[in-house]
């Protein structure tokens, strides 16, 4: 260690409790900063994961506008060789085709086996590969009651299974439970009236009950067929292999498809609502950040000009014997990164530990919370480099321009009127 | 610039004017005044005198407002501040009242501090610590912190500092004001041998008859005049 750094070193401890404060000060400012970020890092990596794994899937392919202004016309012709297309792509794990749709739904009511369909309620349809949906979001895990449906051949076959699910709160609007029958009326895209008689094969329950309240699932083979969509879909729901290569994926997925007439959309896009509310929570988080690195900026402030003030005729001594004005500015920028230093040590350990409890036993939410359109139950922290490396370089860049007046100071110090003060 | 001449440090109608208040105060008013290599000077006055300022300006810590000082051939006045700090690491040893030590380090870092500056190598560093340290009969005392130490021995240390850089001029002001007289007279002694032995040129400013009696030359100031100098007869 070189003699300035030991002096630095030493010079932090001259006033042990206050340095003490100072350095409990940016520690503190460390770990608020760094459970912070975690804890956000954490919930929205959460969030995002949940509703991409289990409904809409961190990317979607859509027809050119069918986003902005969805219809039962738009739709991607030719999905199964895009899928496979698409399937092949480096950061993508799985895909699966979906036909989104609406019908009117009427069950028989109660202790009227012959009677009439008088219980109904309108629902969205939403048409389901069965194989290719359970591996893309393991769709069958929210299915509360009965089965997932059947999976039939590809859609070439167009068998119908006659099977339907209903979500948990729409099954009990229609007072149906699995095994009941119940009878579906649309339209199909050729203008054709599409009806049928369908079995409850399971209840889904999503996690949302407004979701839940207004969704019923059949076969992709049913829907194309009982909708006039042979060969047609509406949706490409795209896995990644993980949250950070969503947009590497997106680029080259548009790449596959753009010369297609279609779009290319990451979850960003398509639930913009949660993302622009996930981004204006980033602004509020960094605001935060700031006051806290404020606060912790005005105590380390605080002890260097305390200091300067302190050693003013040590700093006279220092110049008259020849020290240079830029020898003592980097003594006491050192001083100050010293006690950052050991604020970020500190802080490390206090923060991994707050992450590591936060990751493992984060906040349940009951009822559960609704944001932006989706519903969680448990938010966990995450432990990510960002939770280390951000409040670290914070820590250093404050520790070092807020010493740096103090220091200009000091290496202007007047030598001659320091050494006649005694 | 380099002149010619063989005198350690020379002052030519020397003034040095402060604001005080507004009102200017003249501290210094013309003062003429040379040391040849190897002097054991004492400057004397009463306080107010202008003791301090004169020798704060001839140590390039305070621009005079007037005439010029020229050290080892070097006229300081034309120097910038990285030159006169510099100048000021070579060639001044300074010796203070209250010691001025740097309380964190140990009497050898303290020592060694200066020669850092420099950039002499560790090892002679250490070398030459010793050596000063044997010198001033402190070699037993060069892990200890300044607070550990007496006042005289912290005195000491400071006369250790300030010769290690081999300067052309050691200045001290007031070296014992802070020191009984026992230690102050063998303080004295102490650097009069080192003068003797290094022929290193010691200027110091006093109020005490023991150091007085001990320069072997003693110049007075009055009014931030050159009074009178006295030369001892020893």
């Amino acid at each position: 260690m070189s003699l300035t750094a030991k002096l630095a070193w030493r010079n932090i401890f001259r006033q042990r409790r206050r340095t003490i404060l100072t350095i409990m000060t940016m520690t503190g400012g460390f770990v608020l900063s760094s459970l912070s970020i975690g804890w956000m890092d954490g919930s929205y990596s959460g969030m995002i994961l949940f509703f991409t794994n289990h409904r809409t899937g961190q990317i979607q392919v859509h027809k050119e506008g069918y986003l902005d202004n969805p219809s039962i016309y738009d739709t991607i012709d030719n999905y199964s060789s895009v899928g496979l297309e698409i399937d092949s792509l480096e950061n993508v794990r799985a895909w699966a085709p979906r036909i989104y749709t609406g019908a009117l739904l009427a069950s028989r009511e109660e202790g009227s086996p012959s009677g009439i369909y008088s219980n109904s309620a309108a629902a969205a349809i939403i048409g389901i590969d069965p194989r290719l949906e359970e591996n893309a979001t393991e769709f069958s895990n929210q299915i509360t009651d009965g089965e997932m449906l059947t999976a039939s051949e590809a859609d070439s076959s167009l068998r119908a299974t006659g099977q339907i699910l209903l979500g948990k709160e729409l099954a009990l609007t229609l007072n149906v439970t699995v095994g009941d029958s119940l009878i579906l009326f649309s339209q199909a895209a050729d203008g054709s009236g599409a009806d049928r008689k369908y079995t409850v094969q399971g209840i889904v329950s999503t996690g949302n009950p407004e979701v839940d309240r207004t969704t019923s699932y059949l076969t992709l083979a049913d829907s194309q067929l009982l909708f006039a969509l042979e060969g047609r879909v509406h949706e490409l729901a795209v896995m990644t292999t993980s949250l950070g290569e969503v947009d590497a994926a997106a680029a080259e997925i548009s790449g596959v498809t753009g010369s297609l007439g279609l779009e290319t959309a990451s979850w960003k896009v398509f639930a913009r609502e949660f993302y622009a509310g996930m981004k204006a929570d980033e602004t509020q988080l960094k605001i935060m950040l700031a006051i806290i690195i404020g606060v912790a900026a005005l105590g380390v402030l605080n002890t260097i000009l305390m200091m300067v003030l302190e050693r003013r005729r040590e700093f006279g001594v220092m110049k008259a014997i020849g020290t240079q004005p830029k020898s003592i500015v980097r003594m006491i920028v050192l001083e100050a990164n010293l006690m950052g230093l050991v604020s970020i040590i500190a802080g490390g350990i206090l923060s991994t530990i707050g992450l590591l409890i936060l990751s493992k036993h984060g906040m349940v939410f009951d009822p559960p919370m609704d944001y932006g359109g989706f519903v969680f139950r448990e938010m966990l922290a995450s432990i990510t480099p960002a939770c280390y490396w951000i409040p670290s370089v914070s820590v250093m860049i404050t520790s070092s321009v807020v010493s740096l007046i103090p220091a200009l100071k000091a290496a202007h110090t007047d030598a001659a009127k320091s050494l006649r003060t005694v | 610039m380099k002149t010619q001449t063989e005198n350690v440090i020379v002052t030519r109608d020397l003034r040095k004017t402060y604001e005080d208040g507004g009102v200017p105060v003249e501290a210094v008013r013309g003062i003429d005044f040379a040391l040849t290599k190897g002097e054991f000077t004492a400057i004397i006055g009463p306080s107010g005198s202008g003791k301090t300022t004169f020798l704060n300006l001839m140590a390039g810590l305070d621009s005079p407002t007037g005439g010029e000082v020229e050290l080892s051939g070097n006229l300081i006045s034309e120097m910038s501040g990285k030159e006169l700090s510099n100048y000021r690491r070579d060639h001044i040893g300074f010796i203070f009242q209250a010691y001025n030590l740097f309380p964190v380090l140990t009497v050898e870092e303290n020592i060694e501090y200066i020669m850092l500056l420099q950039g002499v190598h560790k090892k002679e560093r250490h070398e030459r610590v010793m050596k000063i340290l044997e010198q001033v009969e402190l070699q037993d005392f060069a892990g200890r912190l300044p607070s550990k130490l007496s006042g005289g021995q912290q005195q000491r240390v400071a006369v250790a500092r300030a010769m290690v850089s081999k300067p052309s001029l050691v200045i001290a002001d007031e070296p014992t004001a802070n020191l009984d007289s026992k230690t102050s007279g063998d303080l004295l002694d102490m650097m009069k041998k080192l003068n003797e032995e290094t022929g290193m040129t010691f200027l110091f400013s006093t109020h005490d008859e023991i150091v007085m009696k001990r320069a072997r030359k003693v110049v007075t100031i009055r009014d931030g005049l050159l009074y009178k100098t006295d030369e001892s007869s020893e």
